[in-house]
Order: C-alpha cells, then structure tokens, then sequence
C-alpha cells in the first residue's frame, strides 16, 4: 500500500504541468457544457417561410399576421401574393432558403365563413428530419392559437402538410449525408497533417529543404496525391449511402464530386497548416481530429440547425467548411439541386479553400526559412 | 587569407535560454574531411543546419565559398549535399523510388535520373533495388541515403552521424567510399560520437556542450596533448570542459 503515494503523487505532478493536456482536460468539457446548456438548442426560433396566400382576405391575412408575429417564423422570398406560383416557392425550398411553405387557398375565408372544411397546405423540407419535425409542431401550435381565437372551427380547419426531399423523415437520410462531410474533412485533413509532421520526424523534410524545388510544388504535389485517395473514400461512402443504407441520391454526381474537389482541397490545406503548427504526429493527429471533427459535428448543421445556435456559435459556423459542403451534399443528394442552386455556398468554399492553400504555402515556406 | 570553403565565425544559436552554440569559431579546408565530434547535445546537428540554413542563427556568421548564409541562401544551398542520421529515406519506397524522388526535386531530367539509377544498379544488388528500404539493413540504408545526398552533385557534403546504427564492417566500407569521395574533390563534415572514426578524418573538431574544446590534425593533437589515442584525449577533454 506505501506504493500508491509515490504514484498519485507522480501522476498529479505529471498532469498538472502539462499545460497542453490540461487545456484538453478542462477546456473541453467547459466548452461543451456551455455549447449544449448555452448556446445550441433544440427550439428553433429562425424557421424561414414562404407564405402563397391565395385568399388575400383579411382573415387570411389574420392568419399570416399569427405565423409572422412571434419569434419563431421569418417571411423570406417573395412577398406574399406577388408571385403565386408554387414553383418559385419550391425552388428556394430546394436551395435551403426557406425551411417551408405556408399555402391558403384562395377560398379560405369563404369556406371558413360558411363552415365548409378547408385545408391549409404546407410543404416542409425534410432533408433535415428534426428541424422538420419541429416546425410540423410550430404549425400545428400556431394554428391552435388561431382556431381560439374563433368559435367552433376546430373541425372545420385543416392542416395538410407535405414533407419533401424526405417523406418518411428517415434519420439516416438527415445523418449520412452529414456524416460524409465531417469524414471527408477530417480524412483529407489527416492525410497531409500526418504525412507532413512524419516527414518533420524522420528529417527527410530537411533534404525537401535544402533541394531548389518549390514550396508551392511541395505543397501542390502533396495535395494532388491525396485528393485521389480522398476521392477514393468518398465514393466508398457514397457507394455505402446508396447501397446500403438505401438514400436515393437525387442530384448530377458529377456536380457532387466537383465540390467535393474543393472541399478536399480545402482540407488537405487545413491539414498542412495544422501540421506545421504541431511539434509531432502525435500533436498533429489529435490537432487535426479535434479542429476537423468537432465544429463540423457540431456547428456546421450537421446535428444542430445553425439557426438554434447563439449569436457568437452562428457567426463561428460561417468559418467552418463543413457548414457549406453539408449545405451543398443535402442539397444534391435529397433534393436534387442544381449548381445554382447552392452557388454561393459553392463560392464561399471555393475562396475558404484557396485563402487556405495560400496559408499552408506561406506558412511552409515559413518554416522552411527557419525549420527550428 | 585561407582557403576554406565554410568559414565560421562566433556562431552561437540559442533556443529560448538555452544555448545550443556557444560562439564557435572554424573552418572546412577545400577538399578536406572533416571530423566533427562531441558527445550527444553538443550542438553537431544544430551547426550543420545553420550552414544548410535550415535554422536561423542567433549570432556570428558562416560564409559558404566567399558567400553569407543570411544574405545567399538559396546559392549555398545548391552547393550542399545532406544526410542525416535517420538516413531520411521513405521507408515504404524503395531504393530505386528512393533516388528518383530525389532527383525529381533536385530538377535533374529524365536522361539523368535514368543515369542515376543504372548507377545505383552498380552499387546495389539488383535483387534488393525493388525491395522496400524500411525491410533493408542498415548498412545498405546508408548507401542509398549517401548515393542520395550526393545526387545534386554538391561541392560540400554534409554528413550527420552517417554511421549511427550500423556494424563495423559497414563502417569500413563506408569510410572507403567517403575517401572516395574526397579523392574527386569533394569538401566533407562528417560528424560521429564513435571516436574510433577519427582516424579517418584529416581534421577534428571537438564539441562539447556548444563549444569547441579541441580542434586539430589527429595525429598532431595525440602529439601535443601527449596522450595514446584521440580517444584519451576526446576523455580528457570532456572531462576538463565538465569541471570548467
């Protein structure tokens, strides 16, 4: 029993005066703490709606004023009655725009007056099965409210609502996609992270160094190698999605690919700046794991809708790539969307990627310089 | 003025409070071979990577055939030939892959490449050419990593404890091909802790803990320090430089 002493001791010493691993220790699970308990919640309070108000009655319009009026619902897009077809509501549905749309039927008020059942139609998008399943809640909370304020139309007022992209709301539809953009960053993260501070390690970076080739050529050349073998994970993700686990992929595959290019590219470039930074493997694969795999996880829509998130945890999720490749797999592969449809996504990546690459060619010429 | 090829003048480099060179001062005769010796944590590897320029020095100067490693790097570069004591090979390449990586980044065209591999094809077993470096002896690492370092044809050959690791009959060998190298003109730092090497080399420098406490021919030092061996006088030395 006298040996334990000397241990605990030993081991206290130890923990308390390494400053990296207790950052990870107790940083960690405060940050966490505050991310759930704080910042990210499962209410959502930014639903985007389109409203087609056929009616263009004042009871209709009572009804628009109900779903406007609180802090759950936004009107985006058109304004109401100013373009009534369905289809330009449906395109912005398709590009993430909005989360629903709200359909009165121009009869509404008439129906309604004279008692006659009426349905009040909502198209909900349902790539993303939670955030569905909320606001088929707030519709249907909203509508109460609406129907107390009148007598006796309990009966008389409907809802129908129609789930696209994902009709059976299946989870695996709203998770696989997501877990493809966390896995492809962190893979093609890992892959120059480790292959870089393994050169830093067996020296033979330094024969690198001293020959006159290029940084930029070391670090294209690095990046060209493994966007094969990212490419060739990706597809047997893909493969997986299809085959396996049965997710319909609606959209052009090749438009899929093109921007998964980028989002590698945009990795492997994130993985060299890590690698730089980090003094070994070892600190560049747990450095590499934790920047990639978190924040993707968490802030980028994967689990949380970043409307749920705070302020200070929104804005952060405009920094993280794997915010806009989600935005652009969800869309390709449930909705079938277009290019056009996630351009902007499409451009941020794109510029994320190349403000990276440049980063890793200055820092390792940096290094380079002074490797010591 | 003398005619040596890498002039070092004060050079000290410091990491944080810690000196790793403490103002050393010598110089690598044209043609020579040099000796650079000291126990683990001398500072050896520290001062080669300051005259590759790999690191940045703190104070002093190293001047590379009448040029200063601050203001010419690149051109002192292109005149340096490496190896490390990890031999920096890609473990899962093979010896072949091995050299037309490095020619690859050293520009050579594809004629020459070819010419280095039917060379490397003379000094290798063709039956070991194609296998991975990592399941090769270390005796045969040590000829690719040399062949390597020597494949942009540098002037001056900077060799960091090339025998680490390997037997003594490797060793000889190995030695013969660095005198070899000299033979055609070749300016050569070799530094090693295996004293027994030192009579091999035309010079010696002696580090300890970031200075310089011996320099000089071997045969004259066991001479003038009335000792048997460099190896004694290595002892003594260090010895002397601990209590100072």
């Amino acid at each position: 029993m006298k040996g334990i002493k000397p241990i605990t001791r030993k081991e206290l010493h130890h923990i308390l005066r390494d400053p990296k691993s207790l950052i990870i220790i107790f940083m960690m699970p405060v940050f966490m703490v505050f991310i759930y308990g704080y910042a990210i919640s499962f209410d959502l309070n930014n639903i985007n709606i389109g409203i087609v108000d056929n009616s263009g009655s004042d009871l209709s319009a009572k009804l628009v004023g109900k779903f406007l009026n609180n802090k759950y619902f936004t009107l985006v897009g058109p304004q109401i009655n100013e373009d009534r077809s369905i289809e330009a509501y449906e395109r912005r549905l398709k590009s993430g725009e909005i989360d629903e749309i709200m359909i009165i039927p121009h009869d509404f008020s008439k129906k309604i007056k004279n008692r006659i059942p009426v349905d009040i139609g909502f198209v909900i998008d349902g790539s993303d099965s939670n955030t569905a399943n909320i606001i088929y809640q707030y519709n249907e909370m909203i509508l109460f409210s609406f129907i107390g304020e009148f007598q006796n139309i309990e009966d008389i007022l409907q809802i129908k609502t129609k789930i696209y992209f994902n009709p059976e709301l299946k989870s695996t539809y709203f998770f696989i996609p997501g877990i493809i953009a966390v896995l492809l960053l962190m893979v093609s993260a890992l892959l120059t992270s480790l292959s870089i501070s393994r050169e830093k390690e067996t020296g033979s970076i330094d024969l690198i160094f001293i020959s006159p080739i290029k940084s930029y050529e070391i670090i294209i050349g690095k990046t060209i190698a493994y966007i094969f073998v990212a490419f060739a994970v990706e597809s047997i993700i893909l493969l997986l999605a299809r085959f396996w686990f049965g997710i319909p992929i609606e959209g052009n595959l090749i438009v899929l690919f093109a921007f998964s290019l980028i989002y590698i590219f945009t990795g492997l470039s994130l993985g060299i700046v890590i690698s730089i930074a980090a003094p070994d493997q070892k600190t560049s694969m747990l450095g590499t794991l934790l920047i990639t795999i978190l924040p993707s996880i968490m802030l980028s829509g994967f689990i949380f809708p970043i409307t749920s998130l705070g302020e200070v945890l929104r804005w952060t999720s405009n920094i993280i790539p794997a915010t806009y490749f989600l935005k652009i797999i969800r869309s390709v592969v449930l909705k079938g969307a277009s290019i056009s449809d996630f351009l902007v996504d499409g451009l941020i990546l794109t510029l994320m990627s190349i403000v990276l690459i440049f980063i890793a060619v200055k820092k390792f010429s940096k290094l380079r310089k002074i490797a010591g | 003025m003398s005619n040596n090829i890498i002039e070092i003048k004060n050079l000290v480099k410091k990491f944080g409070r810690f000196t790793a060179v403490n103002s050393i001062s010598f110089g690598i005769r044209e043609g020579e071979i040099l000796g650079f010796l000291g126990p683990n944590g001398a500072g050896k590897t520290t001062t080669i990577k300051m005259i590759m320029g790999l690191i940045n020095i703190t104070e002093g100067e190293i001047i590379v055939d009448g040029m200063d490693i601050v203001t010419h790097r690149k051109k002192i570069k292109d005149k340096l030939g490496y190896m490390s004591q990890k031999f920096s090979l890609y473990p899962k390449l093979n010896a072949r892959e091995n050299v037309e990586f490095f020619a690859g980044i050293s520009g050579l065209s594809r004629d020459k490449v070819n010419n280095k591999i039917a060379e490397l094809k003379e000094i290798i077993h063709p039956d070991i050419i194609e296998k991975s470096v990592e399941n090769l002896p270390p005796g045969i690492k040590q000829k690719v990593a040399l062949f390597a370092s020597l494949i942009p044809d540098p002037e001056i050959l900077l060799l960091d404890e090339p025998t680490s690791g390997v037997d003594p009959k490797m060793r000889r060998n190995f030695w013969q091909d660095i005198y070899e190298l000299k033979k055609i003109g070749k300016t050569i730092l070799v530094t090693t802790h295996n004293i027994d090497e030192v009579e091999y080399a035309d010079r010696i420098v002696i580090l300890h803990r970031g200075n310089i406490i011996v320099e000089g021919e071997p045969a004259n030092l066991v001479r003038e320090y009335d000792v048997d061996s460099v190896e004694t006088l290595f002892k003594e030395a260090v010895k002397k430089n601990e209590r100072d």
